[in-house]
């Protein structure tokens, strides 16, 4: 399966010249971008781990495309994306979100019920990946990166 | 325009001729360089070692239309000169000329010194530093007395490491900025001495000289044009014989020092003013008089 | 008894309060001079006088009828602070271009109000006035609330930012889809619906707004199917999903009941329709902020009294009445689909649910300044008659705060529901990753939408079936203005 989270999820993976093309978007519109990465995707996991600090004051991508690609060397088989944050009164949040790798093997998730009274079913989303402990959850440690970029 | 078209897409199809004068107006070359002459005084060997970089830039895009052999050519610069020789100006322009050649994508200058690249304790020199040249991508950062990034008496100096991530961006990140250091020339060399990774990174060395006590006044002429002020004939004479003596004395920095006159002859001028009769014309306004430049400690102090 | 024809205020207190009639204007409903305080309710009405009545004197009722005013003169007037009380029309002009019609500015002290209630304000300014028979017509056009009124409100439960962080959905306009046909299938056929609505790439599917609890699938069934639906869809994603679960019901218990069920199974969001009624949407969203729900508002028959340019109350009216009552999704148009709605005049709904202020904008219909005082931000919802080959238009038109819902658009599709959820998924993430790299899409959308149809299948099936089908018809609700000429 295809983990969908993220604005382009639905668009061929992007190459790193569209990424560096989004990274100045954000930049043009005075967003902050980080770098997150995580081997657990449950869509409701908000806080994966960030790659340093948000980057303020950037003029141009060069300096988060260095982050990107050496938060990818170090978690070649994580979920990385890059978020940027609007500090606009008002807003306060993310304004664009997207991923920049995906593990190379997805195995996706598992659908829980729980049968409760007057039809009622519980539902849990668990990944199958989060049955292994962190860091061995998506193909072993040494393996090459996933994708080509 | 997209952003992900090429920057310099007029240079993109190769041929047998290449119109240089054309080139030129399409890259818009004569505003930054119309503006160096307008904006600085004197400096006529440094203008003219810019003119050299930019042609030599020039034709190394001309050599890229016409597809002969041009790796992507290094740009990092070393200013060396006195204070107030004018190095951060030119830095700013020099930004704008590599930008506008499509050598550097933003244009934008980053002024440091080390205190903004080196930490104060174990590990935290790399993200200051990282954090710098982040900030710095698509332009030129500008790092002023470099030489104090390298501590010889201390061999557990943090400048050290900052040193060795700023060698290998200079290296690996030609296209994404262009580093120019600056400083006092003997300091300079001696730091490129101990320092060889950078004299080798290094490719155009600009000496700023000290202006001369023409291009002083000329100066002080201009700074106070801008600001609708003028000196008065008295005036003109005084401040001639002010940038005579004050480059004697220890401290003189040049522009700077002039500037820095000139803040004084105003305060001077004000009080002046307000202690004279009710009404103050136009022109009193806007003048400096000779008294208000002669008053200055200059004209007491000692000189050798 | 006062010169019957004068429109001025009578000053004089025993003239004024002879039993008789007076004239509105005369009776100090009309005040040329006043400058209305920060403080103030500001109202401008559309109003057309019957034959012969004087356009000041037919402000002067407006401002009576709707604040202190009967037909005849009271005595007990004198018993309260009537001066602050009266309604006071300060401003009156003649429409642009629309003869007979003229825009009356009407200011109402704040004490007029109760605190944190749309039912007492909509009782005043709309609940005597408008078949008023010195008139023959009147429309609400638009309203400033000032910051003191708005503070008494708790505003939209979620609210837009909140709303995206807790689907972790950011850069994008939202998808959804009305589950068609509107009646008739039963639960379980229903969740299918939902299953490969969601699946194939939309975060919401809806009810519509008549789907209640009818013998062909009762409300449990619905919700049950729903969730199993959206629960499957989820897990099939990595993403969180949602149905619009639509709990509008024939009284407040059993609407709080639906909604604790819905709440039970675990859904983000509930929706009602605006025919629920003021006080029951401000109840259900106090609900919704103590359970964490997003509230969908369907604006079901607005249009009765929204629509016709000469009576009634602006959308842009009720949109600014349903961001005090507290709802976080709002059926604000489209400008390009089956319903009607002049591209600007949208736009000014639009700003209306999301900005921090609204300032003066009249070619979009916004007649004040308008500060919403912190107060969160409500998502437009654009529904009707829309399509994925429209895409570029709906992002140049609405930006990415919006949920764009392809009911037929995606039900319809000649491959398939899951197929039809894919084109609107991949036009979208493909127009606004161009629009992000620079592109003017609103010229080159076609080319970037036709692009992305080259290696997705589904959208060339969509663009081949419906590339073509707009709807061109001229907007009944345009706004009427002379640059310049009409501002406070």
């Amino acid at each position: 399966m295809r983990v969908t989270q993220g604005a382009f999820s639905f668009l061929p993976d992007l190459t790193d010249r569209q990424v560096s093309a989004q990274i100045e978007y954000c930049l043009r519109q005075g967003w902050a971008v980080s770098v997150e990465f995580t081997d657990d995707p449950h869509p409701r996991n908000t806080y994966w781990e960030m790659w340093g600090m948000p980057m303020f004051d950037l003029r141009d991508a060069a300096g988060v495309m260095a982050e990107v690609r050496a938060c990818r060397e170090a978690n070649s088989q994580a979920y990385v994306r890059l978020s940027a944050f609007d500090s606009t009164r008002g807003w306060e949040t993310v304004r664009l979100s997207f991923l920049v790798q995906r593990p190379s093997d997805e195995p996706g998730f598992r659908l829980e019920r729980l049968e409760a009274q007057g039809r009622t079913v519980r539902y849990a989303v668990r990944p199958y990946a989060v049955d292994r402990p962190a860091g061995r959850r998506y193909g072993p440690a040494s393996a090459a990166r996933g994708e080509a970029r | 325009m997209s952003v992900l078209s090429e920057p310099a897409a007029a240079f993109a199809a190769p041929s047998e001729v290449v119109d240089l004068k054309a080139l030129e107006a399409e890259t818009d070359m004569s505003a930054p360089m119309a503006e160096l002459d307008r904006d600085l005084v004197g400096l006529k060997p440094v203008k003219q070692r810019i003119r050299e970089i930019a042609a030599f830039l020039l034709v190394a895009r001309a050599r890229e239309r016409a597809g002969l052999a041009n790796g992507a050519p290094t740009l990092h610069m070393a200013f060396t000169g006195n204070p107030g020789t004018g190095k951060t100006t030119v830095a700013l322009r020099m930004a704008g000329i590599l930008h506008r050649l499509g050598y550097v994508r933003k244009g934008h200058l980053v002024s440091v010194t080390r205190d903004d690249l080196v930490g104060q304790y174990i590990g935290h020199t790399a993200p200051k530093t990282k954090e710098v040249l982040k900030r710095a991508m698509g332009g030129v950062l500008f790092i002023d007395e470099a030489y104090y990034l390298h501590r010889p008496e201390n061999e557990k100096d943090y400048g050290q490491e900052a040193i060795e991530i700023l060698l290998q961006v200079m290296e690996n990140q030609r296209a994404d900025l262009v580093v120019i250091l600056a400083g006092y020339r003997e300091r300079m060399q001696a730091f490129f001495a101990a320092n060889p990774g950078f004299r080798s990174r290094i490719a155009h060395h600009i000496d700023f000289p000290d202006y001369d006590n023409d291009e002083l006044l000329a100066i002080a002429n201009a700074l106070l044009a801008a600001s609708d002020y003028r000196l008065s004939a008295g005036a003109r004479e005084a401040m001639t014989d002010y940038i005579a003596r004050r480059r004697r004395q220890p401290g003189f920095a040049n522009g700077r020092s002039i500037r820095n006159a000139l803040d004084r002859a105003r305060l001077r001028q004000a009080m002046r003013l307000c202690a004279g009769t009710a009404v103050a014309s136009r022109d009193a306004l806007q003048t400096i008089e000779a008294e208000d430049i002669r008053a200055s400690r200059v004209f007491t102090m000692l000189t050798n | 008894m006062a010169d019957s024809t004068s429109l001025t205020k009578v000053r004089d207190i025993k003239q004024r309060y002879q039993p008789g009639v007076l004239k509105y204007a005369q009776m100090g409903y009309w005040d040329g001079d006043y400058e209305p305080k920060d403080s103030d309710i500001l109202a401008l009405f559309r109003v057309t006088p019957q034959e012969g009545v004087d356009p000041i004197e037919a402000a002067a009722a407006v401002a009576g009828e709707s604040s202190t005013a009967t037909w005849t003169v009271v005595w007990t007037d004198r018993l309260t602070a009537c001066e602050a009380y009266r309604g006071k029309a300060y401003r009156v002009e003649p429409v642009p271009n629309q003869p007979g019609q003229y825009f009356c500015f009407v200011a109402y002290d704040l004490d007029l109000f109760e605190e944190g209630s749309i039912a007492n304000l909509a009782a005043s300014i709309i609940g005597n006035v408008f078949s008023f028979k010195p008139l023959k017509a009147c429309r609400l056009e638009d309203m400033r609330l000032p910051v003191a009124y708005v503070k008494t409100f708790r505003g939209p439960p979620t609210g837009i930012v909140v709303e995206r962080e807790r689907l972790d959905k950011f850069g994008r306009p939202l998808l959804g889809a009305t589950v068609k046909p509107k009646l008739g299938l039963s639960g379980k056929n229903y969740g299918r619906v939902v299953y490969e609505a969601l699946k194939g790439g939309l975060d919401f599917t809806k009810d519509d707004e008549n789907i209640n609890s009818q013998p062909f699938m009762h409300w449990r069934d619905r919700f049950l199917y729903g969730m199993e639906a959206v629960n499957r869809a989820s897990a099939d994603s990595g993403e969180v999903k949602g149905h619009y679960l639509n709990i509008t019901a024939g009284t407040m218990e059993e609407m709080y009941k639906r909604a604790e069920f819905a709440r039970e199974l675990g859904s983000v969001i509930i929706m009602v329709d605006l025919v629920i009624g003021w006080t029951a949407i401000q109840s259900i969203a106090n609900w919704a902020r103590d359970n964490d729900m997003i509230v969908h508002m369907h604006r079901a028959g607005h249009g009765t009294y929204t629509r016709q340019k000469n009576h009634g109350v602006s959308f842009r009216v009720i949109a600014k009445w349903l961001r005090l009552a507290g709802v976080d999704h709002l059926h604000a148009g489209t400008a390009v689909g089956k319903l009607e709605g002049d591209p600007l005049t949208v736009q000014g709904y639009y700003n209306v649910c999301r900005e921090t202020k609204n300032a003066i904008d009249l070619p979009r219909g916004l007649f004040f300044d308008q500060d919403w005082a912190g107060i969160r931000k409500v998502m437009p919802v654009a529904s009707g008659g829309i399509h994925a080959g429209q895409m570029h238009q709906l992002i140049d038109l609405f930006g990415d705060d919006v949920v764009l819902q392809f009911g037929g658009g995606t039900i319809g599709h000649p491959m398939g529901i899951r197929a039809g959820a894919t084109a609107n998924r991949v036009a979208l993430e493909a127009m606004v990753l161009a629009r992000n790299e620079g592109r003017d899409i609103r010229s080159e959308g076609p080319e970037i939408l036709r692009d992305a149809a080259n290696w997705c299948q589904p959208l060339r099936a969509a663009l081949d079936t419906w590339g073509d089908v707009t709807f061109e018809y001229a907007s009944t609700d345009t706004s009427d203005f002379v640059p310049t000429a009409v501002a406070v």
